[in-house]
């Protein structure tokens, strides 16, 4: 990103999928505790919405509301993390993913940015999201997703 | 952004190391993975690299800097199309790491020119390919995408 106010990280990857399936995956909890760390999102899915990824204990690890959403090509979501007071008092970050379907496969881009320099938590969601990501398309092409995904961590 | 352009782009493989070392330095292979390029060298340090382009009768060419399976290997990537090969060689480095049950799989690329146009074929093309990388080992089945076969492949 060139300007210096902000911190951004943005990731692609093509999954052999639908756009509806991928959009499922992302969303409903049956398939997100499969890959996304035993975690499930709580949200109605409607602009304006409180959104929150639920650990598995019942605590909130991430909180925030939808901010646009046009199922199933795209969704904005605020996003702040409830977990880490130096990432938390970083403030709220903006979520996009964008979900293109090519031939037989769906483009996603994930951006996740923020508007300040250098910012703890896209450090940390760099880190995340290729690991979630990688273990969502593993999960959607051949019906496993990554063993290293599939629980919460021991030391959270 | 500085003025030399780096690529870098992690993903995760349930694979092993050794698998995914194979995969990237193999010609059969590469052609199915990597949407009908062919990746032609031998693999000793010094030797030339070309990766032979399916719609082109050009090349991308380099040299192998490292080789060291199945952890890591280097090599320069030098695009000899579509006037692109005014720019002189980037550098390519994969870190592949075994991790439980699955693989870490890195590339960085850089070494560009500053406003290089290579980098921004790669930027593109390179996501796709790991994808279907990923794809060809955990599924035996690839990734087209009608938009790379029709460009050029950096």
């Amino acid at each position: 990103m060139s300007e210096s106010n902000k911190s951004s990280f943005v990731y692609v990857t093509y999954i052999r999928t639908t756009p509806q399936k991928l959009w499922d995956g992302l969303t409903k909890p049956e398939f997100t505790r499969q890959f996304w760390v035993a975690t499930w999102q709580d949200c109605e899915w409607k602009v304006g919405s409180p959104w929150r990824i639920m650990a598995p204990d019942g605590r909130v690890a991430d909180a925030g509301e939808v901010l646009e959403i046009d199922p199933p090509r795209r969704l904005v979501l605020s996003w702040r993390n409830e977990f880490k007071p130096e990432l938390r008092e970083e403030g709220f970050s903006r979520m996009t993913y964008l979900l293109e379907p090519q031939g037989d496969m769906v483009k996603l881009t994930v951006t996740h940015e923020i508007d300040r320099p250098k910012a703890k938590f896209i450090e940390a969601v760099s880190g995340g999201w290729p690991l979630i990501l990688a273990s969502l398309k593993s999960l959607l092409e051949t019906g496993q997703s990554l063993e290293a995904t599939r629980q919460w961590p021991k030391d959270k | 952004m500085s003025d030399n352009p780096s690529f870098v782009y992690i993903i995760y493989i349930a694979s092993t190391a050794e698998k995914v070392f194979q995969a990237l330095t193999d010609a059969d292979m590469s052609e199915r993975y990597w949407v009908g390029n062919r990746l032609q060298s031998d693999w000793k340090v010094g030797s030339p690299f070309a990766l032979k382009l399916k719609r082109e009768s050009n090349r991308v060419t380099g040299t192998v800097l490292e080789v060291d399976p199945p952890r890591r290997l280097t090599y320069t990537f030098h695009s000899q199309h579509d006037g692109l090969e005014s720019e002189g060689p980037s550098r390519v480095t994969f870190e592949i790491e075994d991790q439980k049950d699955q693989v870490k799989l890195m590339i960085t690329h850089d070494q560009f020119a500053p406003d290089s146009k290579v980098f921004e074929h790669i930027s593109r093309g390179w996501p796709l390919v790991l994808s279907s990388l990923k794809s060809f080992l955990e599924s035996g089945r690839v990734l087209r995408a009608p938009w790379y076969e029709e460009a050029d492949a950096a």
